[in-house]
C-alpha cells in the first residue's frame, strides 16, 4: 500500500480540524462579530475544494487499515460538508443575537463534523468509536450553548447522560465482536464470522448492542426518547445539524459495520432493522401529531424520518441503499430548509409555537411558500425531493419483496399529513395579528433558497444524484481482490 | 412542442403572475384570464392536427428524464384524452370568469387556479407513469388552498378531508405502479409500453388492479369512497366546485379509460361485475341523498355521485357501446355540473345569500333569466333528451344491458326516476310558489358570458352526439377488442 501521498488523501479532515483550531484562536479576538463563523464557511469550502480535487474518485485504505477512501466515504463527507455550511448559514445571526460565543460554536461544530466524516470513512471499528465519540462530545457541548436558557442546559444534560451511556453500549459491543473475531476490522471480522460456520452467540450479542448504541444515535424508537428534548431545548441550527448530519452520520457507520462487518448475521439484524423502522415511523408520526411547538414536532418528525430511512437498511440490497443515500441527502436539504424558516420566525416569537406560524402566508410569501415545499417533501409529495426518495425507497422495499413494508411507509406518509400540514393550514389559513412583513437576515435567507433549490433540482431532475449514488458501493469489493 | 405548451403555459403565467403587485386586482383578473385562454388556442391547433380515425397516440413528445430508473418526460394524446381536454380548455377560462367575485387575496387565488391548471392538462396528457403521479397529486395541493382559504364556513375540515382521503388513495396506487414496474421487469414506467407487454403473473395482476382501483375509486369517487365530495364541494368557492365537478373528478374515470382497462384487462374482466354493482349503487345512492338534501350545492354534489355512477357502470360492461356511452357522460357531466354549480352557487346564491331550498322559492317571477338558466341545467342534468345528459346514460344502459341486464334495468327504474324527482322537486321548491323577500337583480352580462359557452355546448351536444362520439369512437373500439367485448 503507498503511503506516499496518504495525506493528501485525508486533507479535507486535516483542513477542517485546522479551520476548528483557527475558528477557535478568532473567536478570542472576535468576540460578537461574525468573523468567526465567516473563517468556519471558508475552511469548510476549502475542506470541499480538496474533497474535490484530490480525493474524490479514489480509492485506499491507509494508515494499518484505519481510515478508509472510497466512493462511499467521499459521498457522505460531501454530505457532512454541504450540511456543515448550510448550519453555519442559519447560525451567523442566530449565534450573535443569542451571545453564544462565535469562536467556540463554530470550532465544535467543525469538529463534530470531522468526527462524522471518521465516522463514515473508516472499516475499523475503533476509528469508527472515535469519530462517533469525537461528534458526541462537541455535540453535547453544542446543545447547551444557550447558557443562560434552562431548557438549554437541560437538553445538554439529557444529551450527555443518554449519549455515554450509548457510547458505552456501541464500545461494548464493539468489544464483543472483537472477542469474536478477533480483529477490529470490518473484513477480518467479515471473515472470521463466515468461516465459523453456526452463529456465534457473542457476535449476534454484539450485533444487538451495535444496534442499540447507533440506534441512539439514529433517534430510532425505542431509543428516541432522548431527542424531542435536545431538539427543542438546543440552539436551533445546533437542533438541525444533530437532526440532518449527526443522523446520517449514524447511518453511514451503520451501513458499514452492517453490510461490511456482519453479512454473515445479516438475516438477524435485517429483522431487527425491519422492525425498528415499522416502530419508529409509526411511534414518531403519531406522537408528532399531537405536538403544538414546531420544533417537538421536526424531533418527532426525525423520528419517523429515521424510520424511512432505516427501511433502506432492513431491505440492505444495493438499490436500498442507494436509495438509502439519496433520501439522507433529500432530507438534509429539506430539514435545513424548514429550520432556516422556524429560526427566521423564531426572531419574533422565542417561543416557536405552531400557532405562530399564522399569516406567515401574507407577511412572507417566499418563506412561507418554501417552508410549504420542505413540508411537502417531507410528506412525499410530488415533484419534491422527498417524494422521489420515498419512491426510491419504496421501490428498492418492493422489489425485495417487502411490499408489506413499502405499504406500511405509505401508510405512514398519509399519517403525517395532519401535522405537517397543520403548519401550512396556519400559514396560509390563519390570520395574524401582526401583519408586518419579517425582516430576514442574510445567511437564513441563504439557507432557506439553497434548501429550497436543494428539495427542487433533487425532484424534479433525480438522475445526476441517482446516478452518484448508485455507482456507491457501501462493501469495498476493491478490497476483497487485495486478500 | 403543442402538448408542453399547453400543459406549462398555464405555470410559466403563474410564475410571472406572482410578480405583479397585489393591490391591482383587476389587472390580476383579466391577466389570469387571457393565460387560461392561451390553452383554449392550444386545443383548437391540437384538434386541427389530430387523425381521430385512428386510435393511436399523437402529437407524442418523448425525452429521456431520469434514465437510470427508465423514467421518460413522455406526453401524448388521442381519442380519449382530448375530448377531456377540450372541456378543460372550456371549463379552466369559464371558472376563472366565475371567480371574479372573489375579493379576499386575489393574488393567491389566480396563482392557484393557474398551477392547477398545469396539473390539470399533464394529468390528461402524461404517458409516463411517473409524470402522471407528479400532475395527479400536484393537482392536490392547489386545490386544498382553493378550498381551505376562499371555502365556505367548514372549509378547513373539508379541504383536509379532500386532501388526506385522495392522498390516501394515490399512496396505496404509488405501491401498485412501482409492483407494475418491477413485477413487468420491463424497467419502464412507460404506460404503452407497460399496457403491452406488461406479462403479469394473474395474482400479481390482481393486487396492482385494486391499488390502482383504491386511487382512482377515491377521486371518481365511487361509492363508499365518495364522503369527501360532498364536503368538498359545499365548501369549495363556485370557480373550486366547477373544476371540481367538471375536471376532476374525471381524472379518476380517466385513469380507468387510460391505465387500468388496457393494463389489466384480465382482472378488470374478473372485477366488473362488483364494478357494476359499485356503479349502480352509486347511481342509486346518489339520487336518493341528492333528494334528501335541503342545501342546493349538496344536491347538486351528491348528484355527481350519481352521475358518476353511470360512468362507473358503462366501464363495468366493457362493450363497446357501454364504453362510448361512459365516455360521453364524462364529457357531458364535465360541461353540465359546472353550470349547475355557477348557477347554483354562484347566480343564485350572490343574489338569495342562501343555499337553502326551504328559504327560497319563486324565483321564476323575481329573477326570470337567471331562473330561467336553473331550470335549463336542471334539465341537462336530469338527462333530458336533446341535451348532453342524454345520449351519455343513453349509451351505458343500451350498452350495458346485454351484460347486466338485472342490474340495468334496477338502475334505469330507480335511479332514472328519482334523478327527475329531485330535479323537479328542486325546481318546484325553489324556482316556482310564491315570491318572498325584496326585489333582486338579474343575471348580469359576466355570468351570461359564463353560462352561455356551456349551454351552447350542451345543446349542440345534445342534438349531434356524433361531435363527441367521433373523436372517442376508435380509440374505445381498440380498448373494447382488447378486453375481448362485444
Amino acid at each position: 500500500m503507498p503511503v506516499d501521498g496518504s495525506l493528501q488523501l485525508i486533507l479535507p479532515e486535516i483542513l477542517l480540524a485546522a479551520a476548528g483550531m483557527v475558528v477557535l484562536a478568532a473567536g478570542l479576538t472576535w468576540k460578537t462579530s461574525r468573523a468567526p463563523g465567516v473563517l468556519a464557511l471558508l475552511g469548510i469550502a476549502a475542506a470541499g475544494a480538496a474533497l474535490y480535487t484530490n480525493v474524490w474518485g479514489a480509492t485506499a485504505e491507509l494508515w494499518s487499515r484505519t481510515v478508509v477512501v472510497d466512493g462511499f466515504a467521499n459521498l457522505f463527507k460531501a454530505i457532512f460538508l454541504v450540511v456543515a455550511a448550510l448550519t453555519v448559514l442559519v447560525s451567523m445571526e442566530y449565534v450573535q443575537r443569542n451571545g453564544i460565543p462565535a469562536g467556540e460554536f463554530y470550532a465544535l461544530l467543525l469538529l463534530a463534523t470531522v468526527g462524522m466524516v471518521f465516522m463514515a470513512g473508516s472499516l475499523n471499528l475503533l476509528t469508527i468509536y472515535l469519530g462517533l465519540e469525537c461528534l458526541s462530545l462537541a455535540s453535547y457541548a453544542m446543545a447547551g450553548m444557550l447558557r443562560r436558557n434552562p431548557k438549554s442546559t437541560e437538553a445538554s444534560l439529557k444529551y450527555i447522560l443518554i449519549g455515554a451511556i450509548s457510547s458505552g453500549v456501541v464500545l461494548f459491543g464493539m468489544s464483543l465482536l472483537f472477542g469474536a473475531a478477533g480483529s477490529t476490522h470490518l473484513t477480518d471480522i467479515a471473515r472470521a464470522l463466515a468461516g465459523s460456520g453456526e452463529l456465534a452467540p457473542v457476535a449476534v450479542a454484539g450485533m444487538m448492542f451495535l444496534i442499540a448504541g447507533f440506534g441512539v444515535k439514529m433517534a430510532a424508537v425505542p431509543f428516541h426518547m432522548w431527542a424531542p428534548d435536545v431538539y427543542h431545548g438546543s440552539p436551533a441550527p445546533v437542533a438541525a445539524f444533530l437532526i440532518t448530519a449527526s443522523e446520517a452520520a449514524a447511518f453511514g457507520a451503520a451501513l458499514r459495520i452492517f453490510m461490511v462487518g456482519l453479512p454473515a448475521l445479516a438475516d438477524e439484524w435485517r429483522t431487527v432493522f425491519i422492525v425498528l423502522a415499522v416502530i419508529s415511523m409509526t411511534v414518531g408520526n403519531i406522537t408528532a401529531i399531537l405536538q403544538t411547538n414546531v420544533r417537538r414536532m421536526l424531533a418527532y418528525s426525525a423520528v419517523a424520518q429515521a424510520g424511512y430511512i432505516m427501511v433502506g437498511l432492513a431491505v440492505a440490497s444495493d438499490r436500498a441503499v442507494s436509495a438509502m443515500l439519496y433520501y439522507l441527502i433529500a432530507y438534509a436539504f429539506m430539514t435545513i430548509g424548514a429550520f432556516a424558516v422556524v429560526i427566521l420566525l423564531g426572531r419574533q416569537h422565542p417561543s416557536e409555537e405552531i400557532n405562530d406560524f399564522r399569516g406567515l402566508g401574507q407577511r412572507s410569501p417566499l418563506f412561507a411558500l418554501a417552508l410549504t415545499i420542505f413540508l411537502l417533501s417531507l410528506i412525499g409529495i410530488p415533484p419534491t425531493a422527498g417524494f422521489f426518495g420515498k419512491f426510491y425507497l419504496i421501490q428498492a422495499a418492493v422489489g425485495a419483496n417487502l411490499t408489506w413494508l413499502a405499504v406500511v411507509m405509505m401508510i405512514n406518509s398519509v399519517i403525517s399529513i395532519p401535522y405537517y400540514w397543520g403548519v401550512v393550514r396556519t400559514m396560509y389559513l390563519r390570520d395574524a395579528e401582526e401583519k408586518a412583513p419579517l425582516s430576514v437576515p442574510a445567511g437564513v435567507r441563504w439557507a432557506a433558497v439553497i434548501g429550497l433549490a436543494g428539495t427542487l433540482v433533487l425532484g424534479l431532475f433525480p438522475d445526476a444524484v441517482v446516478q452518484i449514488v448508485s455507482a456507491v458501493h457501501v462493501v469495498p469489493t476493491w478490497l476483497w481482490t487485495a486478500f | 412542442m403543442l402538448l408542453s405548451a399547453l400543459v406549462f403555459i398555464p405555470l410559466l403565467g403563474a410564475i410571472l403572475l406572482a410578480f405583479f403587485p397585489k393591490e391591482r386586482e383587476s389587472a390580476i383578473r383579466g391577466y389570469a384570464l387571457v393565460v387560461s385562454l392561451i390553452p383554449a388556442v392550444l386545443v383548437y391547433l391540437i384538434w386541427q392536427q389530430m387523425d381521430f380515425s385512428q386510435s393511436a397516440m399523437q402529437l407524442v413528445i418523448q425525452r429521456d428524464w431520469i434514465p437510470s430508473l427508465g423514467i421518460s418526460y413522455k406526453l401524448g394524446v388521442d381519442g380519449i384524452s382530448f375530448p377531456l381536454i377540450a372541456v378543460s380548455a372550456l371549463v379552466l377560462p369559464l371558472s376563472i370568469l366565475a371567480s371574479f367575485t372573489i375579493k379576499h387575496r386575489v393574488k393567491e387565488f389566480f396563482l392557484w387556479m393557474l398551477v392547477l391548471q398545469t396539473a390539470i392538462y399533464g394529468v390528461f396528457t402524461a404517458l409516463d407513469y411517473f409524470l402522471f403521479f407528479i400532475f395527479f397529486e400536484a393537482s392536490l395541493v392547489p386545490m386544498y388552498f382553493i378550498i381551505g382559504i376562499w371555502g365556505g364556513p367548514r372549509k378547513e375540515y373539508a379541504s383536509l378531508k379532500f386532501f388526506i382521503y385522495t392522498l390516501l388513495g394515490s399512496a396505496i396506487m404509488l405501491v401498485g405502479i412501482l409492483a407494475l414496474y418491477l413485477g413487468s421487469g420491463l424497467r419502464t414506467f412507460d404506460v404503452q409500453v407497460l399496457a403491452q407487454q406488461a406479462n403479469l403473473a394473474p395474482t400479481l395482476q390482481w393486487w396492482i388492479f385494486l391499488a390502482f382501483f383504491a386511487g382512482f375509486a377515491v377521486k371518481v369517487p365511487i361509492f363508499p369512497f365518495h364522503t369527501w365530495l360532498p364536503d368538498a364541494h359545499v365548501e369549495a368557492p363556485t370557480g373550486g366546485s366547477m373544476i371540481l365537478a367538471g375536471i376532476l373528478l374525471k381524472t379518476g374515470t380517466y385513469g380507468f379509460f387510460r391505465f387500468m382497462l388496457p393494463t389489466f384487462p384480465d382482472a378488470a374482466q374478473a372485477f366488473s361485475p362488483v364494478l357494476a354493482v359499485l356503479g349502480i349503487v352509486g347511481i342509486i345512492y346518489g339520487a336518493l341523498a341528492a333528494m334528501g338534501q335541503n342545501d342546493l350545492k349538496k344536491m347538486v354534489a351528491y348528484s355527481s355521485i350519481s352521475h358518476m355512477g353511470y360512468v362507473v357502470l358503462g366501464v363495468a360492461a366493457m362493450t363497446p357501446m357501454s364504453l362510448n356511452g361512459a365516455m360521453f357522460v364524462n364529457v357531458s357531466h364535465g360541461i353540465i355540473s359546472p353550470l349547475l354549480f355557477f348557477v347554483v352557487a354562484s347566480v343564485i346564491y350572490d343574489r338569495t345569500h342562501t343555499r337553502m331550498m326551504d328559504q327560497m322559492s319563486g324565483l321564476f317571477t323575481k329573477i326570470p333569466v337567471a331562473a330561467s338558466l336553473t331550470a335549463f341545467a336542471a334539465f341537462a342534468n336530469l338527462g333530458l333528451p336533446g341535451m348532453a345528459g342524454f345520449p351519455g346514460e343513453f349509451f351505458t344502459f343500451v350498452g350495458s344491458f346485454p351484460v347486466y341486464t338485472t342490474l340495468v334495468v334496477l338502475a334505469a327504474a330507480l335511479g332514472l326516476v328519482t334523478t327527475a324527482g329531485y330535479h323537479l322537486w328542486m325546481m318546484q321548491r325553489v324556482l316556482m310558489g310564491k315570491p318572498t323577500g325584496e326585489e333582486l337583480p338579474d343575471i348580469s352580462g359576466r355570468e351570461l358570458v359564463v353560462a352561455a359557452p356551456l349551454m351552447i355546448c350542451i345543446v349542440l351536444l345534445g342534438i349531434l352526439p356524433g361531435i363527441a362520439l367521433r373523436l372517442f369512437n376508435e380509440p374505445i373500439a381498440v380498448l373494447a377488442a382488447r378486453l375481448g367485448g362485444m
